[in-house]
């Protein structure tokens, strides 16, 4: 389930799987999910900006509410609340799983959030593709006919690096 | 059509569209808006496009996209109904593009490289078919802007205004005396420019002679490269390839096969909206890349994604939503799979 509310926060799924998978949010777990990889999202787009010294404060403010830390038991929809909450401050500290991980009533579902996110950063370099399908692109394009020769500069732009 | 990779395919068909076409408008007693201004943005763009071919110039070309600006010499001569080109980085690595009788050769001395794509289309200057002009008027709004001093010249501005997310707006600065055009830029998201070309300076009209126009290493130098494209092949429809949900207002203007070095053929399908177009590419036997990944380059969007043992690469000057939505709905045409399709499994594009 956790690859259907990836893609469906990526706009993956077509109407029926997105039909489903909204479906499925409904249930506590799959929310769960949901939050965590937007907090991955956003701390990997660098979204957020906290406030300095928040997380530490909220730490300990959230330390002294043990109401938030009340087990699953009242079904609350408080729930996914608390755990925006509770993904917030990983997104403040970014790597600062460990500090979250205290707070975690589902580790395996921050871990693999954890790694989902991992992958996804080290594939968020520059992947240049070929020239030659830049090349064989710009001839069909309507603006190279009327912007001329011009836009093949993007053919030979210097922010594209070219191998032998 | 011939070798051409063209998508105008059968001519028969084209001529029933027209058919239909001229049907429908005959039938319409009270001619819409809407088409009034489809004819006016297809008319401009023709305009444009034959200045841009029929006129000679030369200039300095800033290009602006993202954080990066770089700027070129282009010198255009149109002489026998031919066109001439060559275009120079002035700054960064050494590069030239030299276009002649529809042949574009990139030169790379960084790289000791030369990129040549042959002519591919026939007609070196299409029209667009009704149903691009179509697009056109329900997909953007059409309008003339401002007027402006571009590169000391009297411009008039005109601005494509998209209707959905699916395209992004441009705007163009067309000399008030020949048409030809001397700035363009392309708005994204929150009206940021994505790019830009803009003359700094240009002399229309200028006396050009061929010498101008040859490449600065007309004999390569020992040790560089040629890197040559294979000649498109094949007719429209054949590459047993389609995308099963094409973003409203793209219509398929080319079905065929390129041939690369050191590639099988990779299929190569085009969709436009009349103004911009989106190319997809699916190249067999590579499965080096990351399943699925964006990346942008040079004012492009690219999508790629794994199916089964092929690539797919969607590149297009639009947002990264539509490459992505034509690129999960790329899939093997139906009646293609059933009969016993090649090695790979029937697993099908797992966005189904």
């Amino acid at each position: 389930m956790g690859e259907q509310i990836s893609r469906l926060m990526d706009g993956d799924l077509d109407d029926a799987a997105a039909e489903a998978a909204l479906r499925e949010l409904k249930r506590p777990e799959s929310i769960e999910s949901w939050v965590c990889y937007h907090v991955i999202g956003d701390a990997l787009r660098r979204t957020i900006d906290p406030m300095p010294g928040f997380a530490a404060r909220f730490a300990a403010r959230l330390a002294a509410e043990p109401t938030v830390l009340a087990p699953l038991s009242r079904q609350s929809n408080r729930l996914p609340f608390a755990w925006a909450v509770a993904a917030t401050v990983a997104a403040a500290t970014v790597v600062g799983w460990v500090a979250v991980s205290t707070l975690d009533p589902q580790p395996t579902a921050l871990a693999r959030a954890r790694e989902a996110a991992t992958v996804r950063s080290d594939q968020g370099g520059p992947q240049l593709v070929s020239q030659d399908y830049v090349l064989a692109h710009q001839e069909y394009s309507p603006t190279t006919q009327i912007q001329g020769l011009g836009q093949y500069l993007r053919s030979v732009s210097a922010s594209a690096p070219e191998r032998p | 059509m011939g070798g051409g990779i063209s998508g105008r395919g059968s001519h028969a068909r084209f001529l029933r569209v027209a058919a239909v076409a001229l049907a429908l408008f005959a039938a319409a007693s009270v001619a819409r808006a809407d088409s009034a201004r489809a004819e006016d943005a297809a008319a401009w763009l023709a305009r444009a496009a034959a200045a841009a071919r029929q006129l000679n110039y030369t200039g300095t070309i800033v290009y602006q996209h993202g954080v990066y600006v770089e700027t070129s010499r282009l010198i255009h001569l149109y002489d026998g109904g031919e066109e001439y080109d060559k275009l120079v980085t002035l700054e960064g690595p050494q590069r030239e593009v030299i276009r002649s009788h529809g042949e574009v050769r990139c030169f790379y001395a960084d790289a000791k490289l030369v990129r040549v794509e042959p002519r591919t289309l026939r007609n070196a200057f299409p029209s667009l078919s009704p149903e691009q002009q179509k697009a056109l008027a329900d997909f953007y709004n059409f309008r003339k802007a401002e007027s402006a001093r571009v590169a000391g010249f009297e411009t008039q501005a005109w601005v494509f205004e998209p209707k959905d997310g699916l395209r992004y707006g441009h705007k163009f600065w067309t000399d008030v005396a020949t048409g030809l055009i001397l700035k363009a830029l392309v708005v994204g998201e929150n009206n940021a420019v994505r790019e830009q070309f803009v003359f700094s300076d240009v002399a229309i009209g200028a006396k050009l002679d061929m010498a101008m126009v040859t490449p600065t290493w007309p004999q390569l130098p020992p040790g560089w490269k040629v890197r040559q494209l294979g000649k498109a092949e094949s007719e429209t429809g054949e590459t047993g390839w389609t995308v099963t949900r094409v973003p409203p207002g793209f219509v398929k203007i080319v079905d065929g096969y390129r041939h690369f070095e050191r590639a099988h053929k990779v299929a190569h399908l085009v969709y436009s909206d009349g103004l911009t177009a989106v190319s997809v590419f699916i190249e067999p036997g590579r499965t080096s890349l990351p399943p699925n990944g964006f990346s942008a380059q040079s004012g492009f969007n690219v999508y790629s994604r794994q199916i089964d043992d092929s690539v797919v690469t969607v590149l297009g000057q639009v947002p990264a939503l539509t490459v992505r939505q034509i690129g999960n709905a790329v899939a093997r045409r139906e009646r293609d799979r059933s009969p016993g399709p090649p090695s790979s499994s029937s697993k099908e594009a797992d966005s189904k």
